[in-house]
């Protein structure tokens, strides 16, 4: 492996300039309406087409229409949406009921919201055409779909709503095979799906005249690509014809000549093969799969080219930097809505002086929940970290973006540099990159039959999930879509609450027990284990009917035609094309459900201090009068994350349970169902959670995902991470991380990053799956001084034990900070 | 092995060689033990603190580890007032020393509350009221403890030490609860853990010889030349200290030597010329390193949790520029040094 240059090389102007451009433009962001537009029009005029030929039809016209925008400063061209950082949604799959909320409003609140400054841009005509469309999807959308295979109890519950829309479940998640994007190109493809489609011709039967159709679609798709690659490659000729000085005039024709060979070749150089990354990229958001869309192993593919750039002199190694720089403002670009405000929150935000980019997911899921994942092994096992790892690292030290996120694998092949950047990078971006344990996770695709050389060709997607990178279609039915009806607290709920529900007072139909009829813990034990299989068993009904959903209508050619197996098979990746198929979910609050199993068996059953009915009592009443009880409780039991077998043993045993059982469960497509330990909302969890029998009030925070709660951590973070690791990972087969907030202190210096390699490759070696830490950072803990409300969850050690910064005094809050504001 | 009693089988198990049984129930005093303790050696550190210190240095930033005996913390923003525990520390208090306070805004919005006072000059530091909190934000400094406690503590961490990784003893002074601190290393080294001695040198001679074969490397400080000065600063001369260190380092002591650099009382360059003078003196292959301890401010706000004031307000924390310069001074004698 080649080394770059340190991380002190200066960014160069035009990056800088790019940077500068998107922070301007968050101000200013627009909706990506031309998408919809383009979609609306095809399924309007060809409403009997075969459905992956609709889609496919829409995806040629949506190459061959769109507005090719090259701005004067583009390094690499192209975005998903007519403007830089368009805000995109798919009208598809969005509830009619949204827009005319939103459009349909009076002319006063809809410019409130959506034509002042800070608001993303809608103009008068696209909120015309906007309207209008909903009309006809009204009757045409996902939703409908849905409504027309969905056995009827689905719509009964808590999950009804949802089941009768599906709005928001997008499909994506996964890892698409943009190796084979590069490393084959789309010509190619296009000649593998012709020539399927001449033996079909000459021997048409049962089995394959619907293969037949799908390698149409593969044909369709691939001329929309090529078709777009040459309308860039006409309009940067013509952009250079205009261009300002004759060192810009050469590079646009030089790009030019690169977007023409692309028409009919896979990519020759770094530049060709990030701007193939970037194009896919944009294919499938348009295709309404950039939900999660993570580019996997790119270090691997394009190492190689940025490789032989250096070497042949074609690049200097600053340049090849100046690239990765780029492409990962770019790769950035990908703007999702989520969540979709409605204007009242829109125009309260404006008041506040907070733009919709602010609200979306308070900064995080900004670039849709993509993530990058780099590092990892080749096929015969031999670590693959290339020039390129170390490129795209740096750039995320240098762009110190929030979005994508980031993976980095490790393993025992792992270079001592990739580390130390790895670790300097966490230390200033803040939780990326996560680390990846290859042991654990290699060994757990091996558990659910994935091939050794495949398994060791993981990537990450999403938040942690990890999927065979292009190969498997990895959620089959969207984000385990049902998953949320089948929680580990909510069955913790029904096991103390039977069927009763405290925050409304009411008592619902069921025959589940109370509390204080149990007695025995073993009792406790075997009665949550019968409420969350049969809450399981329901998610995997329903899995495999929102799967079908997907497959009935709503086909993803623009996954497909790159996916491994899908060409082979001659099967859309909805119909379980993809050589690997998967759907996964997660659970959460490890640390909440642990520590309230074990306050049950502690005070109750072993100790005896109190009896269930007492305990019932003083949570069914969220503590009041008991705020005595509930000290001692917060107090005197010492509680997950402190390495205390006794509460530890019920961390391993309840996620034991829920993740081996899920294991056992069938996916969609013949796949497997995979379960992580994974909540981006605890603390909005928390506030629709009632109180727990930890100590926890009604609208407290949950712990977060694996993590213990941290105002319960005693001992400092050694015991914390091998509570951690007690937890049984290798059956979370959907991920998971710890997330531990290191002092700045703890992590200065060379030899501090030595320490935190020890820490993670320890906790690695007790089982652990992924780590992130971030650092205390004085910009959030002002940040937490000026709206305490959005911190909630901001957890500080002070000397000896851990507090909420914001429950802390204004001059301890001041103390701490003064006390960590040292370099990092 | 005990003469005349015969171990049962089963039990053999658990005895290991080297580690007599009665070694186990030697008792000490400790004030906190810290998982990943960066500051206190190579590697991924458990620290244990022991309590009491021979020397009361003006910047300590630990001042529950200077006394033996256990004093009453009280960390007042855990307090959630005497409504709560209902009057729980005032009714234990046999003296009355406590007293409640004027109502105040609850940090977690519960409404107004009364959080207490200690009179200290009424304390006797019976610590009966430490019990009755339930809170803990009235506590003891410290606890009792026996080297067996602390062993099945920290070896929970072993797990964690690599590149050098392992347990600390600081202080306090451990080398002041020699028989603990002694069997606790020992312990220890039975094991195979890396074991750092935290210590200032005050302690007889032949107590770190007694110590020396189980500890791998002494964090050894020197905080100041001048013996006169050393006094004011610490309340002890330094000549033991310095002795000390050359004895250890005459008898094969792996020293890390750390030398707290702090504005107006130990940053003179005669001063700090002398000490790096007395670091090149000794044995090159005993001194490992020489960490260089800016002064800091950390520590501040646990005077105030136990009442004592803060003696050296008026210091602030020395700048880049000349701990860099500090730094190349030391590296002129040719030590291997370092900034902490």
């Amino acid at each position: 492996m080649q080394t770059t240059t340190q991380f002190d090389v200066p960014v160069s102007d035009r990056i800088q300039d790019l940077r500068e451009k998107r922070k301007r433009i968050n101000k200013d962001l627009r909706l990506n309406v031309e998408r919809n537009r383009i979609l609306t029009e095809y399924y309007k005029a060809n409403p009997n087409q075969y459905p992956i030929l609709k889609r496919a039809g829409f995806l040629y016209d949506w190459c061959a229409t769109r507005e090719i925008n090259i701005d004067d400063d583009d390094i690499f061209f192209g975005d998903a949406g007519p403007h830089t950082r368009t805000v995109h949604f798919d009208i598809e799959q969005t509830s009619p009921f949204w827009f005319r909320g939103n459009f349909g409003d009076t002319d006063e609140r809809f410019r409130a919201a959506w034509q002042v400054p800070g608001s993303v841009w809608v103009s008068d005509e696209d909120r015309k055409y906007l309207l209008e469309a909903a009309d006809f999807w009204e009757n045409n959308d996902i939703g409908c779909t849905a409504r027309g295979l969905f056995p009827d109890e689905f719509f009964e519950g808590p999950m009804g709503q949802f089941a009768k829309y599906l709005n928001g479940s997008y499909p994506g998640h996964f890892n698409p095979n943009y190796e084979k994007a590069v490393q084959v190109g789309f010509a190619a493809v296009r000649q593998q799906a012709k020539d399927k489609l001449a033996e079909i011709k000459a021997n048409t039967t049962t089995d394959n005249v619907k293969s037949d159709i799908f390698y149409r679609a593969m044909v369709k798709v691939c001329d929309g690509f090529i078709l777009l690659n040459k309308r860039f490659a006409d309009a940067a000729r013509a952009k250079a014809e205009t261009a300002p000085t004759p060192e810009r005039k050469a590079e646009l024709l030089k790009r030019a000549d690169s977007l023409d060979s692309l028409t009919a070749n896979p990519p020759r150089d770094f530049w060709e093969g990030i701007q193939t990354v970037l194009f896919y990229q944009n294919l499938m958001t348009a295709d309404g799969l950039h939900w999660a869309d993570s580019p996997a192993l790119i270090d691997s593919y394009l190492g190689p080219l940025a490789e032989n750039d250096v070497k042949t002199g074609a690049l200097t190694l600053e340049q090849a930097q100046e690239l990765a720089d780029a492409f990962l403002l770019q790769i950035g670009n990908q703007i999702i809505m989520f969540p979709k405000p409605d204007n009242n929150q829109l125009i309260e935000a404006h008041k506040e002086g907070k733009t919709l980019y602010d609200l979306q997911g308070a900064g995080q899921n900004i670039a849709a929940g993509s993530l990058i994942t780099l590092g990892g092994q080749k096929r015969d096992g031999s670590g693959d970290y290339t020039l390129a790892t170390e490129l795209f690292l740096l750039a995320y030290y240098r762009m110190r973006v929030a979005e994508p996120s980031l993976a980095l694998r490790v393993n025992k092949h792992t270079p001592q540099r990739i580390w130390e950047l790895g670790i300097a990078v966490s230390k200033r971006c803040g939780g990326f990159p996560q680390f990846n344990n290859d042991d654990v996770i290699i060994q757990q695709m091996l558990d659910r039959g994935v091939e050794l050389e495949d398994a060791r060709r993981y990537g990450v997607f999403g938040c942690v999930e990890p999927a065979v990178a292009g190969k498997e279609w990895s959620m089959a039915s969207n984000c385990g879509a049902f998953g949320g009806g089948a929680g580990m607290l909510q069955t913790l709920q029904t096991v103390i609450h039977g069927n009763y529900d405290p925050a409304s007072k009411t008592e619902r139909p069921g025959d589940a027990k109370k509390l204080y009829e149990y007695n025995t813990f073993d009792e406790v034990k075997e009665e949550f284990v019968r409420l969350a299989k049969t809450g399981l068993k329901n998610m995997e009904r329903m899995n495999h009917f929102a799967a079908l959903v997907f497959e009935t209508a709503w086909p993803a050619p623009s996954a497909s035609v790159m996916m491994e197996g899908c060409m082979e098979s001659g099967k859309d990746v909805s119909a379980g094309g993809a050589k690997y198929n998967a759907t996964g979910t997660m659970t959460n609050a490890i640390g909440t459900v642990t520590d309230s199993l074990y306050a049950i068996k502690k005070l109750c059953f072993d100790d005896k201090t109190i009896t269930t009915r007492e305990l019932y009592d003083a949570v069914v009443s969220d503590w009041e009068g008991k705020e005595l009880l509930r000290q001692k409780i917060l107090n005197d039991l010492t509680f997950y994350g402190n390495d205390n077998d006794e509460v530890d043993e019920l961390a391993t045993w309840v996620t034991d349970f829920w993740l081996g059982f899920t294991n056992t469960l069938s996916g969609p497509n013949h796949g497997h169902v995979n379960m992580g330990i994974l909540d981006l909302t605890w603390v909005a969890g928390g506030k629709r959670t009632w109180a727990t029998p930890d100590g926890r009030k009604s609208g407290e925070p949950l712990s977060p995902s694996a993590d213990p709660r941290q105002d319960v951590v005693k001992n400092g973070p050694l015991s914390y991470v091998k509570s951690v690791s007690k937890i049984s990972w290798d059956k979370a087969r959907c991920g998971g991380a710890i997330n531990i907030r290191m002092d700045a202190n703890s992590v200065r210096g060379d030899e501090a990053t030595a320490k935190v390699r020890d820490l993670i490759s320890s906790f690695f070696e007790m089982g652990g799956l992924q780590f992130c830490f971030t650092v205390a950072d004085t910009a959030v803990m002002r940040a937490a001084q000026k709206n305490p409300q959005d911190y909630q969850d901001l957890i500080v050690r002070i000397a000896g034990f851990s507090a909420y910064f914001t429950h802390l005094a204004l001059e301890e809050q001041e103390n701490y900070i003064a006390k960590y504001e040292v370099a990092v | 092995m005990l003469v005349g009693y015969e171990v049962p089988v089963c039990a053999q198990l658990f005895i290991e060689v080297g580690s007599p049984v009665e070694y186990k129930n030697v008792k000490g005093h400790i004030y906190d033990i810290q998982g990943y303790a960066v500051h206190d050696g190579p590697g991924i550190r458990t620290t244990v603190y022991t309590k009491g210190c021979p020397l009361i240095c003006l910047w300590c930033h630990s001042p529950e580890s200077q006394r033996h005996e256990f004093e009453l913390g009280y960390l007042q923003i855990k307090c959630l007032g005497t409504g709560v525990c209902e009057n729980a520390c005032v009714n234990a208090c046999p003296v009355g020393a406590l007293s409640k306070n004027e109502p105040v805004e609850a940090l977690n919005g519960s409404g107004l509350i009364q959080k207490v006072s200690i009179d200290r000059e009424k304390c006797t530091g019976c610590l009966k009221c430490a019990e009755a909190c339930i809170t803990k934000a009235l506590y003891p400094t410290g606890w009792d403890t026996t080297v067996d406690e602390v062993y099945e503590r920290v070896i929970k961490d072993r797990g964690f030490f690599k590149n050098g990784g392992g347990i600390t003893i600081s202080g306090g002074e451990a080398m002041a609860q020699f028989e603990f601190t002694l069997n606790l290393a020992k312990r220890l080294k039975d094991s195979g853990v890396h074991i750092c001695l935290d210590t200032t040198g005050f302690a007889p001679a032949e107590r770190y010889e007694e110590i020396l074969p189980f500890i791998d490397l002494f964090l050894y400080d020197i905080k100041h030349m001048n013996t006169e000065t050393h006094k004011k600063l610490t309340g002890v001369p330094n000549e033991l200290i310095l002795e000390n260190a050359r004895f250890l380092a005459q008898h094969g002591a792996a020293l890390q030597i750390r030398v707290p650099v702090i504005p107006k009382l130990s940053d003179s360059e005669v001063n700090l010329r002398a000490t790096a003078e007395f670091c090149a003196s000794l044995p090159r292959d005993s001194v490992k390193l020489v960490q260089l301890l800016p002064y800091h401010k950390t520590g501040r706000m646990k005077y105030e949790r136990l009442g004592r004031k803060y003696k050296i307000t008026n210091v602030e924390p020395p700048n880049d520029e000349f701990m860099q310069k500090t730094l190349e001074l030391f590296k002129s004698y040719g030590l291997n040094a370092q900034l902490h």
